[in-house]
């Protein structure tokens, strides 16, 4: 396990370096690098900028520049922000644990959703209702996240009246009592973290009833099935048990992905976290803040992974051993 | 107040009907009477106002957006403040501030203002007319560039006398000599500024938190979040009525409009014209329409982008510039894009100033007539691809929008569209506000859609269109230049009648339309939502926020938000 | 190529047609997207209008539905159908081209660190890992906000070449099975270079897993060009993509609420498309994974 975990943590820093390369290739590249803003300003005099140039080294030779770069990087230190006007780690700081949280509802709402599904198709398994559960799940699987997200806009909030922007009030939220801040971060949380359900319990759906269906046939729930157990309760007890294995390879893999997954929904619903960053700093040309946040996202999944991994070795024994 | 409701008819697609016949005059006449104190009503409440982005600055010297002034505005105090009527001849129609009273000397050529002594900076330390001859000092010191240098222009120095006594010396007598020093300058505070000049300016600590000495103290500034104001209960003229106002921001108007149907902000100074018919629907909200002193436009950029001293390599010809402009089908533009809530703009001014007069000389539209100037300027599309070229130069360029303006994103398309029909590309660039004013004030783009809120007077274009305002921090985006144009509204602005001063402004702004340096598209009225419960007055055209400290929320009517308790 | 090459082949397409017949739904989603691609891909014979015409910015803006603009007019009074059609045609035609772009990097790539050995096999199998960890859309998204002005090669270049590794994966995976198989053993007996035994022996039964992953990942890139697009970094306007019709739609909440249409019909089109490809790679997948050893 130990060799596994040195690997793959040594990889993890290869996959964040070659990230942080690629990114300040293109930044070097793009029109609107971090300086150029206060650069090019016309009122700035020469002097002051030669002075800024100095200090922040670019005059020096561009591989100097990336060396810096890197170093920086690892050392956290990521740029400062135009548009949030703070330093950029600061703003991801603020950001993160909102997406992270938007993520993990999501997902419990995804888990939920799909495995009920599953259990309903596989009770009802052959059956008409068995494959409309499957074509819904198909479209939902299907569907372009940000559409999605458009569509639960637009239908819930002329009726439902939810609040949108941000992960609270933002005037209202200090003063609030504690159970007034819960209701109004659920209240906010509500239609971005369904719109996250809706988009993931395709998959679990699926795996689900294609694990439960290969579980059922099985020696084990013969034996129950003849000690008179009912149905019902062999799937929901004995079924389940073995089948959630397979899910948490999903997990594995829905984990990392979920940062990228969950940017068209922030953006769509102004859920003030990293994708919303990402995507406001597209039109606001802030290029420290876009490159800092890809490259948290790049560190994410490479945690996620690493995490999934080693959780997934961690229950089967019989991996263990593998390479 | 003169309320304005906005009626629909029932079916889609949805127009608003609105009662034409409120004009200008007549808003501003039963716009009167904000300036009684009213000391009957109870104090209290928040205001929530929404906005589409973070301001570039909050130091009134060179802050350009419109939230930046709102909140300038709130926050510090001029000498004196023109009234309601928005008379800017003279001093009749100005009432004291910062300062209490003030006598011309006999030749008019410099006036003394006598300061209130129980004026105080939120700090604590006393307003003394020092501040007043640093203010006129940091606004005409040309290292820190400020725009509205031009507009004082006029004034020679500011002297003071003794520690309660500011003169303003002017180099000639002018109608509007008065407004131009008054209007222009918000008194700031010399002892926190001290010698700051420059382009340390922008990152002094008075530019994100200021001091002033105005109704209402600032409080914070989250970027990209919001920007809270306290009222100052210890005021030298009476405490404002509500005791808080937050401006949010809020970049997608999705997220605004969402907000306020949802109770998290009170009102959204301007609705798109598609939403007006859901919000006239909302019964806890309250629609006005005013004439909102705005225009917008095509704007293109005479200079190189690059290089500014060199022409651009399209828009330093006039006659492209003219053809370009036959090339579009602005009532219909405009049209599709906010319904019948704009008019096409005539020029750089709006139909409100009675120095406009609404029949000069347009570039008509003619799709064919464009097609003949462009032929005959030797623009060929030689390759067939769509695109005319000459001399190498192709016939492309990128249009750039504040995606927070959705009328102006939307007229982009069209215009897109109307140029390529006469061999024009056009590549739309939409980026939000803070960096469309970065783009704008470092001269980076070939076109804009820009847009102005104009002032009460006309004169103002000599900071956005005038010669003076081409300099690199001028607000003359597109170095247009044309000295007859200047010596025209220099003319105007010194005229002594009406009839003179309309005479000499027409005669500019023909000048201006004739050389097209940019197209005129829309003057769009202001239609705002505010909460039923907001009780607001003196809602002036040029600045619906200049009162904001007479509104109130009476006590009866009063939600959550306005109950907490300030004790900052 | 080799002389049992066509044969090879053929035993697809029999098969092929064998579970077609049986599969319902595969078969409905072959006659969609057949439908779909004739339609989208001769757009200039089956669009009613030109895409970018705006005929009356007037009196057409946000029109609905009506006989002569089946799916109504958008906010600059164009045709949506019409923009639907030629928007597919760009959508498929970027979908298509980046997973062939993908397909081929990715065959290569797995094939040459499955049949290697050693030392080589280690590091593209390390590299793979690595370039497997980086998230596709986030990198996407800083190389399209940061060079605006891509053309559309660029563009679908770029897509193309963030998106192979998944497939280098499964490939490198074949290739080390197939590897131990008894005919590779005998034809390396026969005196076949490692080369020959690669092209000839080992990649044509490689094919049918690659096909399933490109059925997969064509759905996938449609979904991925939508989603830039809607952000105003992938097809730029006046261009219609089903993306970007869905950025005109969304412009604002009411908009979407009274003119539907607008945002509406690229959605349903790309839920369709996608999901036709989805049924397909999964029919494919029931279809050939069971036999998967050697040629029939």
């Amino acid at each position: 396990m130990a060799a596994f975990f040195v690997r793959r943590v040594l990889q993890g820093i290869v996959v964040v370096a070659l990230v942080a390369t690629i990114v300040f290739l293109l930044i070097h590249a793009a029109p609107g690098d971090p300086f150029a803003a206060a650069m090019e300003d016309p009122s700035i005099t020469e002097s002051v900028r030669q002075t800024w140039r100095h200090a922040y080294g670019l005059d020096r030779p561009i591989g100097e520049q990336y060396l810096r770069y890197v170093a920086n990087v690892f050392r956290g230190d990521l740029g400062f922000s135009i548009s949030r006007q703070r330093p950029v780690v600061s703003a991801l700081a603020d950001a993160l644990p909102n997406t992270l949280l938007l993520m993990t509802l999501g997902l419990i709402g995804g888990f939920a959703l799909g495995i009920s599904v599953a259990v309903v198709q596989v009770r009802h398994r052959g059956k008409a209702l068995d494959r409309i559960l499957g074509g819904v799940s198909l479209a939902f699987f299907a569907v372009p996240d940000f559409w999605l997200a458009l569509l639960v806009l637009v239908s819930l909030t002329s009726w439902l009246h939810f609040p949108i922007g941000g992960a609270v009030d933002p005037v209202m939220y200090d003063f609030l009592t504690p159970w007034g801040r819960f209701v109004d971060r659920v209240r906010h949380l509500f239609l971005p973290a369904l719109t996250l359900s809706l988009l993931y319990f395709p998959i679990i759906a699926r795996h689900q009833r294609a694990s439960l269906m290969e579980v059922l046939p099985s020696e084990y729930i013969t034996t129950a099935r003849a000690k008179g157990v009912d149905e019902r309760t062999l799937i929901r007890h004995h079924a389940m048990r073995n089948a959630l294995l397979p899910v948490i390879t999903i997990l594995g893999v829905a984990f990392p992905a979920l940062l990228t997954g969950a940017v068209f929904i922030e953006k769509v619903f102004s859920w003030p976290g990293m994708g919303f960053l990402i995507v406001s700093s597209i039109q606001g040309r802030d290029y420290p803040l876009l490159t800092a946040a890809v490259i948290l996202g790049a560190v994410f999944v490479v945690v996620g992974s690493l995490l999934a991994d080693a959780l997934y070795r961690l229950l089967d024994p019989r991996l263990r051993d593998e390479r | 107040m003169d309320v304005e409701k906005v009626r629909r008819q029932l079916v889609a697609p949805v127009r608003i009907f609105i009662v034409r016949s409120v004009t200008f005059v007549a808003l501003l006449a039963a716009c009167s009477g904000g300036e009684s104190p009213r000391s009957d009503t109870p104090t209290g409440g928040t205001l929530v106002i929404s906005v589409g982005g973070d301001p570039e600055t909050l130091l009134p010297p060179i802050a350009t957006t419109t939230t930046a002034q709102i909140i300038g505005d709130l926050v510090y105090d001029r000498l004196a403040e023109i009234g309601d009527s928005l008379n800017t001849v003279g001093d009749s129609g100005f009432h004291p501030r910062l300062a209490e009273a003030w006598e011309w000397a006999a030749d008019s050529l410099s006036v003394t203002f006598r300061m209130n002594p129980r004026a105080r900076w939120h700090d604590g330390v006393p307003v003394r007319s020092s501040d007043v001859v640093f203010t006129y000092r940091l606004y005409s010191d040309s290292l820190n560039g400020s725009p509205y240098a031009v507009a004082l222009a006029d004034v020679d120095s500011v002297t003071a006398p003794d520690s309660l006594t500011a003169t303003i010396w002017f180099r000639e007598r002018s109608p509007m000599q008065f407004y131009d020093a008054v209007n222009t300058m918000s008194i700031l505070p010399a002892h926190v500024l001290g010698n700051v000049r420059g382009p340390a300016l922008r990152s002094s600590p008075l530019s994100r938190a200021p001091i002033g000495s105005g109704r209402f103290r600032f409080v914070k500034w989250s970027a990209a979040q919001s920007i809270e104001l306290a009222a100052d209960t210890a005021n030298y003229r009476r405490r404002p009525n509500l005791d808080r106002v937050i401006i949010t921001i809020a970049p997608d108007m999705n997220t605004a409009l969402a907000r306020l149907a949802g109770g998290e902000a009170d009102m959204l100074e301007q609705i798109p014209a598609a939403s007006v018919a859901n919000i006239a629907k909302d019964t806890s909200m309250r629609v006005l329409l005013t004439n909102g002193l705005d225009y917008n436009f095509i704007q293109f950029n005479l200079s190189d982008p690059g290089f500014p001293s060199r022409a651009h390599r399209l828009f330093g010809d006039r006659e492209l510039r003219r053809a370009l402009t036959l090339a579009l089908d602005r009532a219909s533009i405009v049209q599709n894009a906010y319904d019948s809530l704009a008019d096409v703009a005539i020029g750089p001014t709006v139909r409100a100033y009675p120095t406009t007069d609404p029949s000069l000389r347009q570039l008509a539209f003619s799709r064919d007539a464009a097609i003949r100037t462009l032929d005959s300027l030797g623009w060929k599309d030689s390759n067939n691809d769509g695109v005319r070229e000459r001399n190498g130069v192709r016939l492309e360029f990128s249009l750039s929008v504040p995606t927070s303006s959705k009328a102006r994103v939307a007229m982009a398309e069209l215009i897109q569209e109307q140029f390529r029909r006469v061999g024009a590309k056009v590549n739309i660039d939409a980026l939000d506000i803070p960096a469309f004013v970065d783009l704008q004030n470092r001269r980076r783009f070939d076109a804009v859609i820009g847009g102005w809120h104009v002032e009460p007077s006309p004169g103002g274009v000599r900071q956005t269109w005038g010669s003076r305002g081409a300099q690199t921090s001028g607000s003359n985006y597109g170095s247009y230049r044309n000295s007859a144009f200047d010596a025209q509204v220099d003319s105007a602005l010194a005229a002594n009648t009406l009839e003179e001063r309309r005479s000499h402004f027409s005669r500019a702004y023909q000048i201006i339309i004739d050389d097209a340096p940019a197209i005129w598209l829309a003057e769009p009225k202001r239609v705002m939502a505010v909460h039923k419960r907001i009780r607001t007055v003196g809602l002036r055209p040029d600045a619906w926020w200049a009162n904001i400290a007479e509104w109130s929320i009476p006590a009866s009517e009063r939600i959550a938000r306005d109950r907490i308790a300030t004790g900052r | 190529m080799n002389a049992d090459t066509p044969f090879v082949i053929a035993g697809y397409a029999r098969r092929g047609r064998r579970w077609l017949g049986r599969d319902r739904s595969a078969r409905f989603a072959v006659i969609l997207l057949a439908v779909i691609s004739v339609v989208c891909f001769l757009a200039p014979l089956t669009a009613p209008h030109d895409p970018n015409f705006q005929p009356d910015i007037v009196k057409l803006r946000n029109a609905p539905p009506s006989v002569e603009y089946p799916m109504g007019n958008d906010q600059a009074s164009r045709d949506v159908l019409s923009r639907l059609l030629y928007g597919g045609r760009l959508s498929l035609t970027v979908a298509l081209l980046a997973t062939l772009v993908s397909v081929t990097v990715g065959t290569a790539y797995g094939a040459a660190a499955g049949y290697a050995t050693g030392f080589v096999s280690t590091i593209l199998e390390r590299i793979l890992d690595a370039l497997l960890a980086i998230p596709r859309l986030l990198l996407l998204i800083v190389i399209f906000a940061a060079r605006r002005d891509m053309p559309i090669g660029g563009f679908i270049l770029i897509l193309g070449v963030t998106g192979w590794y998944a497939l280098a994966r499964l490939v490198r995976g074949q290739v080390l099975a197939l590897k131990a198989q008894d005919f590779v053993a005998s034809a390396k007996a026969l005196g076949a270079t490692r080369m020959r035994i690669l092209t000839r022996h080992i990649l044509p039964n490689v094919v049918s897993p690659v096909i399933v992953a490109a059925m997969l990942g064509l759905g996938h890139v449609i979904v991925l060009e939508a989603g830039l697009s809607w952000l105003g970094i992938g097809v730029r306007s006046p261009d219609a993509s089903w993306g970007n019709m869905i950025q005109d739609g969304s412009a604002s909440l009411d908009q979407m609420a009274t003119s539907w249409w607008i945002a509406f019909f690229p959605g349903i089109a790309i839920v369709l498309t996608v999901v036709a490809f989805n049924v397909l790679g999964d029919a494919l997948l029931k279809a050939l994974s069971p036999r998967q050893s050697g040629i029939e």
